[in-house]
């Protein structure tokens, strides 16, 4: 067995889960115009965008040698939650021999188990058991530097040298083994981290900037042209509405779902219903960044996505009730550097005079 | 001598440059159309600026916008680059201060920005659909026969509304059709065609946006008096059309480029007329050093390479370098 898996930020986290309970691992390339073009070609035409990339992903994989894709199903009646069943239905129309594992978020823990026993291979529960709470420690692990890495770029001279940073830091937790050596990698990379040049402006001084939306276009940055990069560059700095431990404990944890309920009381007032995808949490979370002082929200809509057209639709509203700019993105293989470069630019100009218009 | 500021819009149809004086008024005026190659349009444009205004003037600023703006810039050695919406508004804020809404037009993208107190508080800008922009017109106008300038006086002249399918280019076309077919005018099917392309550009940008007055027009399109009429009956209220509404983009990035000059109090970065003798060429090639196979631009002045740019990792645009690549364009 050839185990493969999405790419969405980095492969790090699944690629540590299968490689500790000892599988044979072909690690997914980041996604490229290739992948893209890929996808398109054999999904179908009103597919949402994400399900063509990651279509993509998988085809290549296969080329190199993957029988087995692991992946996380969706949440809600989103398309997501179909995503395993459409893709493997278009690899087997392919004639390729592969073979789809969906977690999906555990309501019931029948399927649940059976997957984990497809990939749990000779290891025993007990150790089942430690690899999955190493990898959740990685994840919070991983996402705490990240997090650090989306502020603090943007006030280094040479933003470069941060993101070369970053890298390295991600190799360094590909070869943990354990709980002690994700806290010695952690306390290597802040201390790599510190030790770059930056440049702190005043508090008052920084621009905050959230990025909200469909998790794989936020999260992958081949999708959205680097836009974390990008923003971290013009001197902002960034967070996102998803990070993957986030994703975990809100989906996959139910002791921890209470902890992120807050974010979805906060879209409360302007819908009431669950739609599905992640459109309650991506206005829940503009309402938080307005509450803790962001200046501008981004928000990331795949083409073809139907809960993010609907949080689109609102987002008039939420930017003139809260008083805070937000500016809509579609995303698509279409979406070219210069124009995304072109409407980022435009949206930071207006921040920055809102800025100033309110010190003044 | 006289203190110039130039400004330069590199539009994907249409290339403009103008050249201001300390007291904003304009000295030079550039529109060009369907320019095969930016590099030697401008380079054009330069040298007959040069030539026109060099015994009264020296250059104090250049700023470059549009959707070419970094590589121009490059070349240039542009005091500013900025985007165009930015470049747009500062223009229209100068002539109309108590602007609230720009509807601007492009031979092939739009933009619709909304202002308050003379800052830009939202925008919206379409670059994919051409059913909102200038190039439906162009289109449909051929098609009919008819010369573009012509178009727009001609749709005044329809005293029957006729409603044409304006979704997108290939529907309007059928339909135009059919419409003639029906026995509908030309100025009826023209102001048909005019009606359509704004109701495309309030689908596409306004989305039911609440827009405030003072409106103003400004883009290749504004010419168009047909449009112009349109926009005023979607909206039921005046637009202004300002002067020089065909080179804002031009004239903000000038505007722009003479407020950064004051607050810096350094010499102008420009390069000097001697690259309008330079031999410019760009080309690009796929790196495959790593997975991310980026396209990496190169431009080279009489066959040195001088700039690189588009590579993720910066090890090109850092160290620009002549290297033996086979070329996968070349403009
Ligand atoms: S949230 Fe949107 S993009 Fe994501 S799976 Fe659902 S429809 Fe597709
Ligand atoms: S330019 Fe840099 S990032 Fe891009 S493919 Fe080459 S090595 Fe990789």
């Amino acid at each position: 067995m050839k185990v493969s898996f999405p790419y969405m930020d980095n492969p790090v986290l699944y690629y540590k889960l299968l490689d500790l309970l000892g599988h044979d691992i072909i690690i997914p390339p980041r996604p490229t115009q290739h992948t893209i073009n890929l996808g398109v070609k054999y999904a179908p035409e009103f597919a949402c965008f994400p399900l063509k990339v990651l279509m993509g992903t998988y085809l290549e994989v296969e080329k190199m040698g993957a029988d087995t894709i692991v992946t996380s199903g969706g949440h809600g009646p989103c398309r997501a939650g179909y995503y395993g069943k459409l893709h493997q239905k278009i690899l087997d129309n392919a004639g390729l021999d592969v073979d789809i594992i969906v977690f999906d978020a555990p309501k019931d823990w029948r399927p649940f188990l059976q997957n984990l026993k497809k990939i749990k291979l000779d290891n025993s529960w007990f150790r089942v058991m430690s690899v999955i709470r190493t990898a959740y420690t990685l994840a919070h692990s991983m996402d705490r530097i990240e997090k650090l890495i989306h502020k603090n770029r943007a006030h280094t001279l040479e933003p470069r040298e941060v993101s070369d940073a970053w890298e390295e830091i991600q190799q360094k937790y590909m070869g943990i083994e354990n709980r002690q050596d994700i806290a010695a990698v952690e306390k290597w990379a802040r201390e790599r981290l510190a030790g770059l040049e930056y440049n702190f402006p005043t508090p008052d001084q920084r621009i905050k900037i959230g990025i909200i939306g469909e998790i794989y276009v936020v999260m992958e940055g081949s999708t959205n042209n680097d836009i974390e990069e990008m923003l971290n560059e013009l001197g902002c700095e960034v967070e996102r509405s998803h990070y993957i431990s986030e994703y975990i404990d809100s989906h996959l944890v139910p002791w921890k779902w209470k902890e992120y309920q807050h974010i979805l009381d906060k879209a409360d007032n302007y819908l009431e219903i669950m739609i599905g995808g992640h459109a309650k949490r991506s206005i829940g979370h503009i309402v938080d960044y307005k509450e803790r002082g962001f200046d501008g929200v981004i928000h990331l809509k795949p083409f073809g996505c139907l809960p993010e057209l609907v949080s689109q639709s609102l987002l008039d509203r939420v930017s003139e009730d809260l008083d805070i700019p937000i500016l809509s993105l579609s995303i698509d293989e279409q979406m070219a550097k210069a124009n995304m470069l072109t409407r980022v630019e435009a949206f930071l100009d207006l921040i920055k005079q809102k800025k100033e218009e309110e010190i003044a | 001598m006289n203190d110039l500021y130039i400004g330069v819009d590199i539009g994907s149809v249409s290339i403009n440059i103008v050249g201001l004086d300390d007291s904003k008024d304009m000295q030079f005026k550039l529109y060009k159309r369907n320019p095969g190659s930016p590099v030697e349009v401008v380079k054009e444009g330069l040298a007959s600026l040069n030539k026109k205004l060099k015994d009264r003037f020296k250059i104090a600023g250049v700023g470059v916008t549009g959707s070419g703006r970094q590589l121009i810039g490059y070349i240039l050695g542009a005091d500013i680059v900025k985007n165009e919406i930015t470049a747009h508004a500062t223009a229209t804020i100068e002539q109309v201060p108590d602007v609230r809404t720009i509807f601007e037009i492009g031979g092939q993208d739009s933009k619709l920005i909304v202002i308050n107190n003379e800052i830009v508080t939202d925008f919206a800008m379409n670059t994919v659909c051409a059913a909102g922009t200038g190039s439906f017109l162009d289109h449909q106008a051929e098609r009919l026969g008819v010369e573009i300038e012509e178009f727009g006086d001609l749709a005044l002249q329809a005293t029957k509304d006729v409603r044409i399918a304006g979704r997108c280019t290939v529907f309007a076309e059928s339909d135009m059709i059919s419409k003639q077919q029906y026995g509908f005018t030309k100025p009826e099917i023209i102001n048909g065609l005019c009606e359509a392309l704004v109701r495309n550009y309030f689908n596409n940008l306004v989305r039911g946006k609440e827009l405030h007055p003072r409106f103003v027009f400004q883009g290749g399109v504004a010419a168009n008096a047909g449009i112009k009429a349109a926009i005023e009956k979607e909206i039921n209220d005046e637009v202004i059309i300002p002067d020089n509404h065909d080179v804002m983009g031009a004239i903000g990035i000038a505007l722009l480029a003479q407020e950064e000059m004051r607050e810096k109090d350094e010499p102008s970065s420009f390069k000097g007329f001697s690259i309008t003798h330079d031999n410019f060429e760009t080309s690009s090639f796929i790196c495959e050093d790593c997975a991310n196979e980026c396209e990496v631009i190169r431009i080279q002045a009489n066959g040195k390479t001088i700039a690189m740019t588009g590579d993720r990792c910066g090890k090109w645009a850092s160290d620009p370098r002549d290297i033996d690549v086979k070329d996968e364009t070349s403009a």
